[in-house]
């Protein structure tokens, strides 16, 4: 295990390579490229904007003064963008391994490197989305804080991610020999994009007394609600409606965790027979 | 526990070491069971399973030594580029274990990492480096790869997805012969390109031989095999069935080659006798 994990990190060349192509690759192919890219989420913001803010009122929880930082707005972008890159790489996932198989065929290298290097090339992308959020932060007059800044910031980011490459091992790996994840990878994303209250404040389901206890609970425990709250918190901070309860904290961090753990296992279990496969 | 070894140390003992090797793979449903087996059974092997595997090699134990230069020979399907792969640690063995000491230059599909969509300047120096070149290196050598594989500098810059086929294995050929690996393995890409590229290739491969390089090459070609090796290993139904010189193995491969095309005649004959003596009716049935 630990001298796995020294292999990959002196391989960390062949990963930053791959990265670089992979951008090279999506960003010349049209000039236009980044402002392609940051044009879906915005799209998508405004949609649901006008769908949730105004016509169905997704806004009433909002705290009268989170209304004045930002309001729902930013409230959404805060979500949506992080959200654009978790989605492209659950997208990808399934096929991290497949499109490298020529490589992996033909070059020794430790077998973890790309899915390491899929999910690095969305990190990179994530930070692309930055300037266009700071855009929304400056305009809608957002106040970051500090406890924001220097607490949900890193965790919501290092938790993504950690849940991300997890999923990228478990489902690069088992796609080679059961192709049906893909499909299956599809209608999940779709759930987990409404499971994990992008659009509208947690407590909406929480408060709602037509939820029974227990799905509440179940809400809960998805890791990604409580991710996606933290990227919220940034701007929003000091509301205690806004930022992750006990559980949702919880089940975030030992869930990522727990992903990465099982999706590596999986990984590494299943390697012998995705190398005879591919 | 099957595995494979890669040390950097370049010792007195041999190169490549295989001890009992061995791989297994899966028939037709078994790959279903063999899925749900890892995370239910972990890595005890389900009994009633065994007539559902298929060993391609069983068994196979040989060393080379530094600066030998080893043809594989044997039927299509016996296992000849799976050893390979297995020597290149792209494939992990279900039994036994190698031992390579030495980095490896694969010349095993020599389009890999090339990417459609850069131009092949970009591609030079991604696979070269993917491959463990620095940039010097590359930069110092970038127009003897260009020269050796003989494309134009106005292509030099346009995506590789423009490239002919042979463009492209060229540029590979040319760019995996630059590495300065001590082990090489081969497997039929000399095949390919026509006569004069081939002519090169064959020069470049004598060139890095003569540097004490060790070579491990697969091959249908007996010119090919004859001109480069001086060893054989002659691989039968998934075991190693000979290890000689390169002469005996192949004229072990040829001898086995023409009693079983003597044996096909004679079936064939035997059958033809059978339908002949059956009349007619039979031969309606068939058509």
């Amino acid at each position: 295990m630990a001298s796995r994990a020294l292999a990959v990190w002196e391989h960390r060349k062949v990963v930053g390579l791959l990265v670089r192509r992979d951008l090279k690759v999506k960003y010349q192919q049209s000039i236009l490229g980044y402002a392609w890219t940051m044009l879906e989420p915005l799209a998508l913001t405004l949609v649901y904007f006008f769908v949730f803010g105004v016509v169905l009122n997704a806004d009433r929880d909002m705290p009268a003064e989170a209304m004045a930082q930002g309001g729902f707005l930013l409230f959404l972008v805060a979500g949506i963008l992080p959200w654009t890159t978790f989605g492209a790489i659950l997208n990808e996932a399934p096929r991290a391994m497949i499109t490298h198989s020529k490589l992996i065929t033909t070059m020794k290298v430790p077998r973890e490197i790309f899915p390491i290097a899929t999910v690095g090339t969305k990190f990179v992308e994530y930070l692309l989305t930055w300037p266009v959020l700071l855009l929304f932060v400056f305009f809608l007059g957002g106040r970051p804080s500090w406890e924001g800044v220097l607490l949900w910031l890193p965790l919501a980011v290092v938790l993504q991610f950690v849940i991300g490459l997890g999923l990228t091992l478990l489902l690069s790996s088992i796609n080679v020999l059961v192709r049906d994840v893909e499909r299956l990878v599809r209608i999940a994303s779709r759930i987990l994009f409404y499971g994990s209250a992008i659009l509208y404040p947690a407590l909406m389901v929480l408060d709602s007394d037509q939820v029974p206890e227990w799905l509440k609970t179940a809400y809960q425990i998805n890791p990604l609600l409580g991710i996606f709250e933290m990227h919220r918190a940034v701007w929003f901070s000091g509301f205690e409606e806004l930022t992750p309860g006990p559980i949702a904290l919880t089940s975030a961090v030992v869930g990522s965790l727990l992903v990465l753990v099982i999706g590596y296992w999986t990984f590494r279990r299943l390697e012998m027979s995705v190398l005879k496969e591919l | 526990m099957a595995q494979t070894d890669y040390g950097a140390e370049l010792g007195s003992g041999p190169v490549i070491e295989a001890k009992g090797l061995g791989v297994k793979f899966a028939v037709n449903r078994r790959r279903k069971r063999s899925l749900r087996e890892m995370f239910i059974h972990g890595t005890k092997r389900d009994p009633n399973a065994a007539g559902d595997e298929f060993w391609p090699l069983r068994d196979v134990s040989f060393e080379i030594a530094r600066g030998e230069c080893v043809g594989i020979v044997g039927k299509n399907g016996t296992g000849k580029s799976t050893l390979l792969k297995l020597i290149a640690g792209v494939l992990l063995p279900d039994e036994g274990e190698v031992q390579v000491r030495g980095k490896v230059a694969p010349l095993l599909e020599l389009r890999a990492g090339f990417n459609d969509n850069l131009t092949g300047r970009e591609n030079v120096y991604l696979v070269g480096s993917l491959h463990g070149m620095t940039e010097k290196q590359i930069d110092e050598r970038f127009d003897e790869i260009i020269e050796f594989a003989e494309i134009q500098p106005k292509f030099i810059d346009t995506p590789v997805r423009h490239y002919s086929s042979g463009m492209k294995v060229r540029l590979g050929f040319a760019l995996i012969s630059q590495l300065e690996h001590p082990i090489m393995l081969v497997d039929e890409v000399l095949a390919v390109g026509d006569k004069a590229f081939k002519r090169k290739c064959y020069e470049a491969i004598e060139r890095m031989l003569a540097n004490q390089r060790t070579m491990v090459l697969v091959s249908h070609n007996e010119g090919d095999l004859r001109r480069f090796c001086d060893r054989g290993l002659y691989i039968r139904d998934g075991g190693l069935a000979l290890d000689t010189d390169i002469e005996a193995a192949l004229a072990a491969y040829n001898e086995d080659t023409k009693a079983e095309i003597a044996k096909r005649k004679k079936a064939e004959a035997a059958k033809k006798a059978k339908k002949d003596g059956t009349g007619g009716k039979d031969g309606g049935q068939a058509a």
